[in-house]
Parts: C-alpha cells; structure tokens; sequence
C-alpha cells in the first residue's frame, strides 16, 4: 500500500476524542440500562455489584455521555458549529444522495452521485438522528434524574421518550457502525476517526464540495486521475 | 379459577377511630413514621412507605349548611389493571391468587417507578441500611395482609373494625353488598356513591363513598398513564424485539465485516 498517498486534514484531535467519549459512555450506558429494560438481562446485577451500582454506573457515564458537546464548546467551537451548520443544512445534492446511495450501498458504483459536502448526506442524516436522540434521552433523563423537580406527567412521560430515544439510538448506532466499518471506504473514514486525516481521493470521490474547495484554496493539489504500476 | 376478594370500605359507617391504622402497623411490624402537625385531626398526608393505611379526614359542608367530618380509610386500591404492575421492570409487583396486588421484596430494585405512576399515589419507597451500611430502597404498600389471607383470616383492619365500615369478601358478594347499601345510605346521602373506577378496570379495595370522589381527595376519573400504557404495551415490546434484531445484525455484520473487509482489501490493491 502506498504511504506516499496525498492525505488532508479531515477532523481535529479534539473531535476525535470527542467522538470516541460519546461511542465509549454509549455503550457503557447500553450495558447498564438493559438489567433494567428486560429481565433477560437480570444476571447482569450480581456481576456489576447489585441494581443500586449498575444505576449509579448509568448515572456516571450520563455525565460522560454529556460532556463532550460541552467540552467542545469551550476547545474546539470551530469544529462543533461547523458540524452543527453542516447537520442542518440540507440542499438538493443531499436528497440526490438518497436517491443514488441504495445502489452504492449494494456494491454498485454511482458515477453520477452529486458533489456531497464536508459531511456527505448519509452522515448529516446519522448526525442529525443522534442529536435527536441524545437531546431526548439527556432530558428525559434528567427528569428521571431528578424527579423532585418536575410535575409527575412529566416524569411519568420521561420513561417512555427515554425508552423510544434507546431503540431508535441503538439502530442508528448499528446502521453507522455498519456502513463506517462494512463499507468499502471504510477505512478512509475511520482513519479520519482516528488519525485525522484522510486520503485525498477518499475525499475526492465521497465530499467532492469540500475537495473543490480545498483545491480552490489551494491546500491540495489536484489530484490525478491514478494511473500508476503497484503500489508499494 | 381463582376467586377475585375484595375489601369494601363503607365510609358512611367510620367513625374515624383508626383502629384500622393502628391493627395495620401492629400485625406488618410497621415503624412509627411522624409528620409534624398541620392543624388537622389528620395525622399524615397520605399513604406513605410505613403508613400502608391511613384515615382522612375531610372538613366537609353538607347542602344545609351542617359542618360533617368525612371519614376514610385509604390503602391501595389494588387495581385490577395496575399501572404499578404494568411499569415495574423486575417483575416484582404481580397479582396474587387472590386478584390483590403484593410486591416481591428480593425482586425490588427500588427504581420508584411504580410510586411515579400509580394513579392513586399511595405506593411509596423505604429506605433501609444493611450489615454493611450500604443503603437500599424497596417499594412499600398495603399488601392486603396476603400472609393473613393465606391463613385464610382476614386483613387486620378489616379485622379489627368495630363499625363494620371494612368488609371483606368475594368480590361479586362485595359489590351486592355495596349496592344494598347504598340504598340504605341514599336518603341520608343523596350523593352516596359506589367507587370502582373502572379507568383501572376496577379495584379490589374500593368504596361506597357519601360525595363524589373528589371530595374525599380520590381523583373522579383515575386510569393507568397513557405514558405507562405507551411505554410498557407499545415502545418497549417494540424495542425489545428490535433489540433482538439489531443484535442479530451486530453480530451479523461482524461476520460478513471480516469477509467484507478482506475483499475491501484486495480490491484497494488492484486499484493501485
Ligand atoms: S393503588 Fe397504586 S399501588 Fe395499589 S395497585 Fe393500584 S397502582 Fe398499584
Ligand atoms: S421500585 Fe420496586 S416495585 Fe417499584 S417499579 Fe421499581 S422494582 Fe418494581
Ligand atoms: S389490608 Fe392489611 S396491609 Fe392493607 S391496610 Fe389493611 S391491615 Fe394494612
């Protein structure tokens, strides 16, 4: 494999961190919910030292889980809002994408598929869901928190939300653990999630309106159409 | 089939002398559990984890203007269709033989979600300390005296009532006697009334009460939360089957991930 590659900065270190906090507390908070979600899980209290430690467990990584929108905010504001704007703005080449990307998916390859953005569609989509998803499982987590300070209605409706916010987390979690670990860039982008960086034809081919713009700028060259011996 | 009991509570019988109150925490071994006073012959709020029963008392104004003390006795209602059995997570509220509702203690994990759905809030958590002075929390409410019933004797209140205002029985020979007497009561209370709500399908402890509900502090229309209903009977049976699915696709993709990748692979070199 080529090292020589042309790589560009993809994600800051902060928001890697950031990203593997949120996935660790995730799935901690997963293991120690379902005890209390179905008894098919019941033998997990004696490992994790009764009911009340696996809820204090819960409560423990909540903070975690809370915190790196937070700590962002104050590190790496860029990168955060950036994100945010990015998650929020949905234009035409973002629908195209839906259109196109069930062909991909199955191991066709889309020549047509609209320049995406720095986060191409399907990834705004996943953002997108899991901040829906946080927003409801942190608040009405809250309230279960802390029911003394709230109306019992509320309380009563904070299980359910916090119950519909869980299934519907967990299948996007699948969903994205899947596509970013069983999809053929797969590597790209988890080197992107790891290191940092990514390859400049990774780039090129899923966020061609970010590599546009970074030709424009003239942070990279343009690359190529590839046509070489092997690699290394 | 099990036959369905029930406790008639006849408030137009009480006195308000709490004997009920007293045989309750005298045969369950419960702690004495004091709230300062609120300038009412009332002695506590409401139910609560050590007061499995408890009088109210009503300062009520009759239609002629007379001042009448209107009596209670309240536990829990042992519902039929039991919001604190529907949201319990451990299974350890359930209904007994006898159609009443009793709570497994070693089940109990005390997370309270029963206390934050039961539409008559008189189930509450204790705390206790254990050989290790760890604290813990069980769900704490009338049982029925399940351990009397077993022995085939009455509930201790039921027991000890001196004006027959506690009966117990089958449930049908209850509610026969329920309207028996409130047409005995209706010319000295015109607005007698039998309460057995049927927004929880009914109630093994339930009333005939001299005013409407709401005077003796009982909500008119009481139902399991549709929250509870929403939570318990659609999102997390849903869930659960997803979570079977999704955890057969994780382990799945796993599988086909090692074949996928390796392909990846070899495909990324003849790319180069
Ligand atoms: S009154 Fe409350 S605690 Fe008693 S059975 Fe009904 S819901 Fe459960
Ligand atoms: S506190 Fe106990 S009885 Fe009440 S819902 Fe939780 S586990 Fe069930
Ligand atoms: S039935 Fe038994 S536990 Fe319930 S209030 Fe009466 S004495 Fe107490």
């Amino acid at each position: 494999m080529s090292n020589r590659q042309q790589t560009v900065k993809r994600f800051s270190k902060w928001v890697i961190i950031a990203h593997w906090t949120n996935a660790l507390a995730f799935f901690a908070l997963y293991i120690t919910a379902l005890p209390l979600y179905t008894d098919f899980f019941s033998w997990m209290y004696p490992i994790f030292g009764g009911p009340e430690n696996l809820r204090l467990l819960h409560r423990i990584f909540a903070v975690l889980f809370v915190l790196p929108p937070i700590v962002m905010m104050f590190v790496d504001p860029k990168s955060l809002f950036h994100w945010l704007k990015q998650t929020l703005t949905w234009r035409k080449e973002d629908i195209m994408f839906f259109v196109k990307f069930p062909k991909e998916f199955f191991g066709g390859h889309v020549k047509d598929m609209p320049k995406q953005d720095f986060f191409n569609a399907g990834e705004k989509l996943n953002s997108l869901l899991t901040i829906t998803c946080a927003a409801m499982l942190i608040g009405s987590g809250i309230v279960m928190w802390m029911p003394h300070l709230f109306p019992v209605v509320l309380i009563q409706w904070a299980y359910p939300i916090h119950n519909i916010a869980f299934g519907l987390s967990v299948a996007v979690v699948v969903g994205h653990i899947y596509l970013s670990l069983g999809h053929p860039g797969s590597k790209a982008s988890m080197q992107g999630m790891t290191k940092g960086d990514v390859p400049v034809k990774y780039a090129k081919e899923h966020h061609g309106k970010w590599y546009d713009e970074l030709v424009a700028k003239g942070e990279i060259k343009e690359e190529k159409p590839v046509k070489k011996g092997k690699g290394a | 089939m099990t036959t369905i009991f029930a406790k008639l509570v006849d408030v137009t019988r009480c006195d308000g002398c709490r004997a009920c109150m007293v045989a309750c925490k005298n045969w369950n071994d419960l702690p004495a559990a004091p709230e300062e006073f609120k300038g009412s012959y009332q002695s506590h709020d409401k139910c609560n984890a050590f007061n499995w029963n408890m009088l109210t008392f009503t300062e009520h104004e009759a239609e002629d203007g007379r001042f009448e003390w209107l009596f209670r006795h309240s536990a829990c209602m042992h519902c039929t269709d039991a919001a604190c059995v529907k949201v319990c997570p451990e299974d350890a509220l359930h209904y007994t033989e006898f159609g009443t509702v009793n709570t497994n203690y070693d089940k109990c994990v005390g997370c309270g979600y029963c206390v934050q759905n039961c539409p008559f809030s008189v189930i509450e958590l204790a705390k206790y300390t254990d050989e290790n002075g760890k604290e813990y929390e069980k769900a704490q409410k009338c049982t029925m005296c399940i351990d009397r019933l077993r022995e085939d004797m009455m509930p201790a209140c039921v027991n000890i009532c001196h004006m027959d205002a506690l009966v117990f029985g089958d449930k049908e020979e209850m509610e026969a006697m329920a309207l028996e007497r409130l047409a005995q009561v209706k010319d000295r209370y015109p607005n007698a009334n039998i309460y057995n709500p049927i927004g929880v399908d009914g109630t093994q402890t339930f009333y005939l009460l001299a005013e409407p509900p709401s005077v003796y502090g009982l909500p008119e229309n009481p139902k399991v939360p549709t929250s509870a209903t929403i939570w318990k009977d659609y999102a997390q049976p849903l869930g659960k089957a997803m979570l079977g699915v999704t955890t057969m696709a994780v382990i799945g993709g796993f599988i086909s991930n090692k074949l996928f990748n390796k392909q990846g692979q070899e495909g990324g070199d003849h790319d180069e």
